[in-house]
């Protein structure tokens, strides 16, 4: 929204030293955000008004839009000057730069030769005078300039600040001129001008007729209030109108146009006028399935019901508080207006622009929840400022008003104690009506408590409960006014989010004990890079607007993402250890699920290093799983999914942790690092992802410590060969049956295959720990103890590597 | 040979070897020493071997003889053997010179976090100091919870500024970390303490400063007679302990439905130093910190008691807050998965020799 300064100089007496700026960081920090604050400095002088007399098309070259056009310049002298502006006819009034005068944008005006004809002077376009809509076009004057009078430099200039939109949309009083006024006085202390209008009797005139008005849903029109005036001849607006219209980003368009426009960004009130000849009595009501309705941007459009129409003898003629109708749309030939100041409900008109895409200056504010009382306000400010422009205007109907339920004020009962409560301190009575009082809310006060009476404008929904009122009291002080104080608060213990606490205890486990480095990666997949690892997403929660074209699915795994990541880092470190914690979606069937995983990559450069990769993983996870449960993770062969190419088709593991399942871990295939990227295909890669959901609620067991032997241990190495194919959980199995009264401990030391065994075997190395309570071991307790184990090895078939 | 002059014999044997032990300068030698007396066939243990020579019943007293000067010798030459291993630590010059203490160590991985995840914990371990408990909420939200929750119904205009992303099966993903203020007033009533980190989603376009995935932290306080002033404590020491710095506030009003008072606190921007750049859209002042006094709804909905209790909330911009912390230009590089950006470079491929 941008306000012009000019405009709230008419609402509130302004020093002429006031530093824009800094009042705009005032607004800033009592009211809305302000995003911009800018000079309009055309730096006019010697602009004088000019009729046109004669326009003449100069042929194509150099531009076919070039006309050389005769003007009246006071006097009764002409000249002779080059134009590009359109609709430049004859008896139209524009400003005009005589030779000598100058504007900052052009510089000195200064007699020319335009494709080989003298041009003398300059008819302004917009642009030049600070009306940035009107690009390359001609600004047209109304009679009250006449050919060859001066055109005060003052008008140009002004100051324009950008209120950020998004921090108004609870203030449905901020959109307009007058509203921004009320708070700026507020600011700097100043009374606010009453707003000019004409007296409500003069509009009752009961002599005339009223204009039939039917409502069918009250809520979804609350008020309708029309007015009929005929001696509104086409023509300009004021200069000043016009110039405080583009000002503000508006392009003038035509007298009558603009005054409507002049008094929604005024009043924030928007206004319509239909031809009188067209609508001459008003039906507010629903549109009919189907119904086709061209809009005055030309486009033709299917409504539906729900969409609410302004009709008249049963056609409709508007989108009631979007946009009019092509067919009743005011024009040359208009001798006599309905005017429509209405007041629809926010809902009903969101769902309608949003629907047809139409969001118009109109369809916003009414989103906001209008003041229901300034339809009629408007209606007396159109007259007001009609009556300058248009002197033979004429009232032809009397104000006519469908109102058909009336909202009470409101009032908020407000506890001081809860103003000194929030504000951190006493608030009196008499500060807090001085500071209430000039942005329209009445303080009454009884023995505990204050009455305080809503003014119309902020009563649609922004001002209800005493927290509003105490913000309005707040914010006046000054934020910055409030003193910091930490609070004093009860003490209480509070149950632990278990999830999250793995969570954050995993992260840090991973990167500091293991090196791994964290990135995060968006949750939905890219199909894209699925489709390049010929990955298939299974059945996944979908999102309906996804961010882009393929972004639609969300993830079930973190594996693509990570993937990518390797990707993307390939070429600037020679090995990478990548750690992600995130959220994953699945489909479920009667609710889809949310869970958290942790995935972990290892990538290093060297096609042979899978295993090791593999080994440092499976590490890093039985590592990390005893440290945080004190438990086992148990790895088991699986066949590898169909539909995840990370997972190598016979070098794939599931983890169980306590017989539940907790992840995969998986070395990824030459094939498909192939087709992640060709330099891949020389590098190693291996992963594992791990559901931490699920995994919280396993607590976490104390760990056992053991007392120091009376007698020393002895220990024992057996190095075992068992055919490869044989898995080590099966040798450790058969080996726990071996029973023995000096045996303390069995630990895995080391496995080996190579040249120093048979090629189809493998040497598993255990070392068994003996000892005996109550006295130290002989050589013979070992013997026995060797010849013990070995014979059960031997039951299983299993030999002993000689050394 | 007698039991006399085997003990004559011994002692001339130790005689010489301490002589001999005097002139030895290198450990070498003195090992060669040593295999010349003690060993199989040297002066010694030549002896030792004739103890065959003696009748049985002398041989338990020729045992200790030989015995007793084999320990004494022994004695001799390790003592010189400490001598002279002392000598070749303290003395020898070459070693001294080739041991370079400025060499790097064998570089070991060092790891790290994202960047939003170290501001994360840091503020984490903050609150924690404060007395507050750490809870989290899902990404893919209900309506109820992101919305209605929040005194924010189907028909209000707030639902329009939160762009959302939308879910064909009804959900939305959260656009805010706030769903978490009902979930913990839920579980753990009043009074209440938390802090709830965790991502958010916006249907945005992306660019350099505006990102569709991004983090906030929410934090809610309930208690007896909870104030601005507190949530304006509050606000300034989570910024300057996580900036390590003072910082500037500036607190405004600002509008979301759960909250009123409604206010935005701006932190002075670190990166252009309050002189206008784009990630303070030429404002000098970085929007970090949208809060408020609770809406009276919302504690409702959460089954507290607003003539009780009242509260205040915030979402902390942590992706913004992370950017400013490191001078994080472009906040695409936080969600690419490309490392250059997000990890310290001497984290990463070894010891920086230079610049430091």
């Amino acid at each position: 929204m941008l306000i012009s300064l000019n405009w709230i100089r008419d609402f509130v007496e302004l020093p002429p030293d006031l530093d824009p700026r800094a009042l705009a960081e005032r607004f800033t920090r009592t009211t809305a955000e302000v995003d911009d604050v800018r000079r309009i400095e055309v730096r006019a002088c010697g602009l004088i008004a000019a009729r046109v007399t004669k326009v003449a098309p100069r042929g194509s070259a150099p531009d076919p839009r070039l006309q050389q056009v005769t003007l009246e310049v006071g006097l009764g002298k002409t000249v002779e000057t080059a134009s590009i502006a359109p609709d430049l006819r004859v008896g139209r009034i524009v400003v005009y730069a005589p030779i000598g005068s100058s504007v900052a944008a052009l510089g000195d005006i200064v007699a020319t030769t335009v494709a080989g004809r003298s041009s003398i002077g300059l008819i302004l376009p917009g642009e030049a005078i600070g009306v940035e809509k009107a690009f390359q076009e001609a600004i047209f004057l109304s009679d009250e300039f006449q050919p060859g009078q001066p055109i005060p430099a003052e008008l140009f200039d002004d100051w324009v600040i950008e209120v950020d939109n998004k921090s108004i949309t609870n203030r449905p009083d901020l959109w307009g001129h007058y509203g921004i006024a009320r708070e700026i006085a507020a600011i700097v202390h100043r009374p606010l001008i009453p707003y000019p209008v004409v007296a409500i009797n003069e509009l009752r005139d009961t002599k005339l007729p009223e204009v039939p008005i039917k409502i069918t849903d009250p809520r979804a029109c609350r008020r309708y209030t029309g007015l009929m005036v005929e001696g509104v001849p086409t023509q300009p607006a004021p200069l000043w109108m016009q110039l405080r219209l583009g000002h503000v980003g508006q392009r003038p368009i035509s007298g009558l146009v603009d005054l409507t426009n002049y008094i929604m960004l005024d009043l924030g009130q928007p206004m319509h006028a239909f031809d009188e000849a067209m609508v001459d009595r008003i039906e507010v009501d629903w549109a009919k399935d189907g119904e086709r309705f061209k809009t005055l941007d030309g486009v033709e459009r299917t409504l539906t019901r729900g969409d609410l129409m302004i009709q008249s003898r049963g056609k409709s003629v508007a989108l009631a508080g979007v946009m009019g109708g092509m067919q009743s749309e005011v024009s040359e030939a208009t001798t006599s207006l309905l005017l429509e100041s209405a007041n629809f409900d926010p809902a009903t008109v969101r769902k309608t622009a949003h629907k047809l895409g139409l969001r118009s200056e109109a369809s916003a504010r009414f989103e906001k929840s209008l003041d229901p009382t300034h339809t009629v306000l408007g209606i007396q400010r159109f007259i007001h400022l009609a009556r300058s422009m248009y002197p033979r205007l004429k009232l032809t109907s009397r104000l006519s008003d469908g109102f058909p339920s009336p909202c009470p004020p409101v009032t908020v009962s407000v506890n001081p104690l809860h103003v000194s409560r929030t504000i951190g301190r006493d608030v009196p009575l008499d500060e807090a009506r001085r500071l209430l009082q000039p942005i329209g809310f009445e303080l009454t006060a009884s023995d505990t408590h204050w009455t305080v009476g809503v003014p119309s404008f902020r009563a649609t929904g922004d001002c209800s409960i005493e927290a509003d009122i105490v913000e309005e009291i707040a914010r006046l002080i000054g934020y910055d006014a409030i003193a910091p104080t930490m609070p004093r608060v009860s003490v209480r213990s509070f149950a632990p989010n278990s999830l999250h606490e793995l969570e954050q205890s995993a992260l840090r486990y991973f990167t500091t004990a293991h090196g791994f480095n964290e990135v995060q990666g968006y949750i939905w997949y890219d199909a894209a890079w699925l489709r390049r690892l010929a990955a298939d997403p299974g059945p996944c929660v979908e999102l309906a607007n996804p961010a882009a074209e393929g972004a639609h699915q969300l993830r079930r795994t973190l594996l693509p993402g990570l993937l990518d990541a390797v990707t993307k880092n390939r070429f600037h470190f020679p090995a990478l250890s990548l750690v992600e914690l995130g959220s994953v979606f699945e489909k479920g069937d009667r609710q889809d699920g949310e869970f958290r995983n942790l995935g972990l990559v290892l990538a290093q450069r060297g096609k042979r290093d899978e295993d090791e990769l593999y080994a440092r993983v499976k590490a890093a996870v039985t590592a990390w799983t005893w440290q945080q449960f004190t438990r086992s993770v148990s790895f088991s062969a699986t066949t590898s999914a169909q539909d995840r190419p990370w997972e190598h088709p016979h070098r794939t593991a599931a983890m169980t942790i306590d017989g539940a399942p907790a992840g995969r871990m998986s070395v990824i295939d030459v094939s498909l690092r192939r087709t992640m990227d060709e330099h891949l295909a020389a590098w190693s890669i291996a992963w594992a992802e791990v559901r931490l959901t699920g995994l919280e609620g396993l607590e976490t067991l104390t760990e056992p410590l053991a007392a120091i032997p009376s007698f020393p241990l002895v220990e024992l190495d057996f190095s075992i060969l068992v055919p490869k194919t044989t898995r080590y959980a099966e040798v450790v199995a058969n080996l726990r049956h071996f029973e023995h009264p000096l045996l303390k401990m069995v630990r895995f030391v080391t496995s080996y295959e190579g040249e120093a065994i048979p090629r189809d075997r493998r040497s598993l190395t255990f070392r068994t720990v003996l000892g005996e309570d109550s006295r130290t071991l002989t050589d013979a307790d070992s013997d026995a103890f060797r010849n013990g184990f070995e014979r059960h090895l031997k039951s299983y078939g299993y030999g002993l590597r000689v050394s | 040979m007698d039991l006399v002059q085997l003990a004559e014999r011994i002692a001339d044997i130790e005689a010489r070897a301490g002589a001999d032990l005097k002139a030895v300068a290198a450990i070498d030698a003195l090992r060669g020493l040593e295999s010349n007396v003690l060993g199989k066939q040297g002066s010694l243990g030549l002896l030792i071997a004739s103890v065959k020579q003696f009748p049985p019943d002398q041989r338990g007293q020729v045992g200790k003889l030989l015995n007793e000067g084999k320990t004494r010798i022994k004695g001799l030459l390790d003592a010189r053997m400490a001598e002279l291993q002392t000598a070749a630590h303290t003395d020898n010059a070459d070693d001294a010179a080739a041991f370079d203490p400025t060499l790097p160590g064998v570089a070991a991985a060092m790891g790290s976090v994202h960047p939003v995840t170290a501001v994360q914990w840091e503020v984490e371990r903050l609150f924690e100091r404060l007395g507050f408990t750490v809870e989290a909420g899902p990404e893919m939200e209900t309506e109820y919870h992101n919305f209605e929750a929040l005194n924010i119904p189907a028909t209000h205009p707030a639902r329009d500024m939160q762009d959302t992303f939308w879910l064909t099966n009804g959900m939305v993903l959260r656009t805010h970390t706030s769903p978490v203020q009902h979930r913990a007033m839920k579980k753990f009533g009043a009074p209440l303490r938390v802090i709830a980190p965790g991502r958010c989603f916006r249907y945005e376009t992306i660019d350099a400063s505006h990102e569709n995935t991004f983090h906030q932290i929410e934090g809610l306080v309930i208690d007896r007679d909870i104030g601005l002033p507190h949530l304006i404590a509050m606000a300034k020491t989570l910024l300057a302990e996580v900036m390590k710095r003072e910082v500037e506030l500036r607190v405004r009003p600002g509008y979301f439905p759960f909250v009123e008072p409604g206010i935005e606190i701006d932190m002075n921007c670190r990166i252009c130093g309050g002189a206008g750049c784009p990630t303070c859209k030429q404002s000098g002042w970085v929007e970090i910190l949208p809060a408020g006094m609770v809406h009276p709804n919302v504690l409702r909905a959460g089954g507290i008691d607003p003539e009780q209790w009242s509260g205040f909330a915030f979402g902390l911009g942590l992706t913004r807050l992370a950017m400013m912390k490191y001078g994080i230009r472009d906040i695409r590089v936080l969600n690419s998965g490309d490392l250059r950006p997000i990890v310290a470079p001497a984290r990463l491929g070894g010891p920086i020799v230079w610049p430091e």
